[in-house]
């Protein structure tokens, strides 16, 4: 069932917010095991909430469009008094002592946090494989990744094990892990949701950003958490009106940019030949094709790991087990204190990525990786700025596979990143993307599809997501959860 | 291109086991051979959006967390401090 459904459901009191809750807590001890979604579940903090919400309606109180829903929320946003950890030993232990923004005005807004989904450990990965507690599986089929770092956000919401999610996405990590389990993605603008609470990866690319199962979720959610905010200095100073009631779910002379880079060799046939059977399908509902080109395309995933890696070698500097998290036990000063820290609370992936940050930061290799890649960051967004005075909205595939089998792409990091290459450049120009399901591939899982706007055009994205959410008479759940 | 894998963990305040060494060296070497692809370019590039500019708050002191709180995270603490190995000798 969509948020908007079981919020009409209360609203004429056919059940109850804790019925809500207690149904999905009954899915989640179903399905847990099999999936693996979250790293915490948050029960009696989730059905205090919910009685608060029945007194509320007892009260003839009016409520917000999130009241009573249950949510899931990524481990690596601060939720006050309940443990944090961005899926790795470092945090461990780490309890918030407040809450991050989004989570403040998802109490606000009444919804029901149910729990802290796994993730990629510190946001770093694109199939969950690397979190310190588990493996989430792809509720469409379990020997496969649910993509990531927000696997366990998409794969709550795919299961039934929640309704709405929060992600957070820095290179795809919504759009993914989204496409991957069928359900619909958005990464904002960059500026439009606050980063305060979020636990920083790259500063300038991270976005947190909704996962749900219907378009109209999903903007109903991002009503809630956009916003400027004074505690983060990078939201944009803009207001933001009502996005989920205002969808105009039309094509009619909107020009769809196809930009031919992203449907080269990188991307498998089959990907290829559902995405543009999709844009087929949108033309005859009145929209246009332009052929465009975003010809640094090429250098994007390199530009990519570049930037994210120093920002995130700075970030994680952070971590060196004195004021929270793990501490190692046996160290002879200081220094060895941090070493031993910092090696024994990290994974692999992690270290492998604040070491590349390090190196291309470093004293002779500055300008020939870190100043290089900030140069091609400013041509891909001169790109897109080209390519938007021809078209609307552009349309990719998101990703060049479906999920791919867990332990497949473990042992190749390369071939591991080469899952964002279609992702990417969106957040190198901090620009909105939304991914959708468009159809089911010939291994039985989903294959998503992507529409990226210019800045602050979200409502646009929700349109034209609308739209073809029409012209596919919904966007399903996982087969698992209706068995 | 050669990395001196030993002396980024160093910069980095990280210890590579030495049987992963040779490992993450050719996977690093492997992931800068790609990074490399990036040609040289002109041109200035600013982080700044200028159309976004930063709004600093004013400085007045507010109510802030508490120290209980903020100390209840960390690994060893004593006399509302948190204890740290010897820094200067």
């Amino acid at each position: 069932m969509t948020a908007a459904s079981l919020s009409e459901k209360l609203r004429k009191k056919e059940c109850s917010a804790v019925e809500i809750t207690r149904s999905v807590l009954e899915q989640i001890e179903k399905t847990e095991d099999k999936i693996g979604s979250f790293v915490t579940v948050c029960e009696e903090q989730a059905l205090k909430k919910a009685e608060e919400v029945d007194r509320k309606i007892a009260a003839g109180e009016a409520l917000s469009s999130l009241a009573g829903i249950p949510i899931g929320v990524k481990d690596n946003i601060c939720t006050k008094d309940v443990l944090t950890t961005c899926s790795s030993k470092m945090l461990y232990n780490f309890v918030p002592p407040y809450d991050a923004t989004v989570v403040s005005r998802l109490k606000q807004a009444d919804a029901v946090i149910i729990g802290k989904c796994n993730m990629d450990e510190f946001a770093m990965g694109s199939s969950c494989e690397t979190s310190y507690f588990k493996k989430t599986k792809n509720p469409w089929d379990p020997a496969y990744v649910p993509g990531g770092s927000s696997g366990g956000s998409a794969a709550c919401v795919s299961a039934g094990e929640a309704v709405l999610s929060l992600g957070s996405d820095t290179g795809g990590s919504i759009r993914l892990p989204a496409s991957y389990c069928g359900v619909v993605g958005l990464k904002p603008t960059y500026g439009s949701v606050s980063r305060y609470g979020l636990v920083a990866f790259a500063s300038s690319l991270d976005q947190i950003g909704p996962l749900g199962r219907s378009v109209e979720d999903v903007a109903n959610l991002y009503e809630v958490i956009c916003g400027r905010d004074p505690m983060d200095a990078t939201s944009a100073a803009r207001e933001y009106g009502a996005f989920a009631q205002k969808i105009n779910r039309s094509v009619k002379g909107l020009r769809i940019g196809i930009p031919k880079e992203y449907f080269g060799d990188g991307v498998e046939p089959e990907i290829k030949a559902a995405v543009l059977e999709s844009v087929d399908r949108l033309v005859k509902e009145g929209a246009q094709t332009v052929s465009i080109s975003l010809p640094s395309t090429d250098y994007a995933l390199s530009a990519y790991y570049i930037i994210s890696s120093a920002e995130a070698s700075s970030n994680l500097a952070r971590f060196d087990g004195v004021k929270y998290g793990y501490r190692a036990k046996d160290f002879t000063n200081l220094i060895d204190m941090y070493e031993k820290t910092r090696s024994e609370g990290f994974g692999d992936e992690v270290k492998r990525r604040i070491m590349l940050g390090t190196f291309v930061l470093s004293s002779g290799f500055y300008d020939a990786y870190y100043k290089r890649a900030k140069q091609m960051q400013q041509k891909i967004a001169q790109e897109y700025a080209e390519a938007f005075s021809q078209c609307d909205i552009i349309l990719t595939p998101t990703s060049p596979s479906t999920a791919f089998r867990m332990g497949e792409r473990t042992d190749d990091p390369l071939k591991m990143y080469a899952a964002d290459i279609c992702t990417v450049t969106v957040n190198i120009a901090g620009l909105p993307a939304i991914s959708v399901p468009c159809a089911t591939a010939s291994n039985g899982l989903p294959v998503g599809m992507q529409m990226i706007g210019p800045k602050f055009s979200e409502q646009m994205l929700f349109d034209a997501a609308g739209c073809f959410e029409n012209i596919c008479g919904g966007f399903g759940v996982a087969p698992s959860v209706k068995a | 291109m050669q990395i001196d894998i030993q002396h980024i963990a160093k910069l980095s305040r990280l210890s590579i086991e030495k049987e992963k060494v040779e490992k993450f060296q050719k996977e690093m070497e492997n992931i800068v051979a790609m990074c490399e692809k990036l040609p040289p370019m002109d041109g200035d590039y600013t982080s700044v959006d200028p159309s976004n500019p930063m709004q600093l708050r004013q400085d007045e002191i507010r109510p802030s967390l508490k120290r209980d709180q903020l100390l209840q995270n960390a690994p060893q603490t004593q006399a509302g401090c948190v204890v740290v190995p010897k820094v200067v000798e």
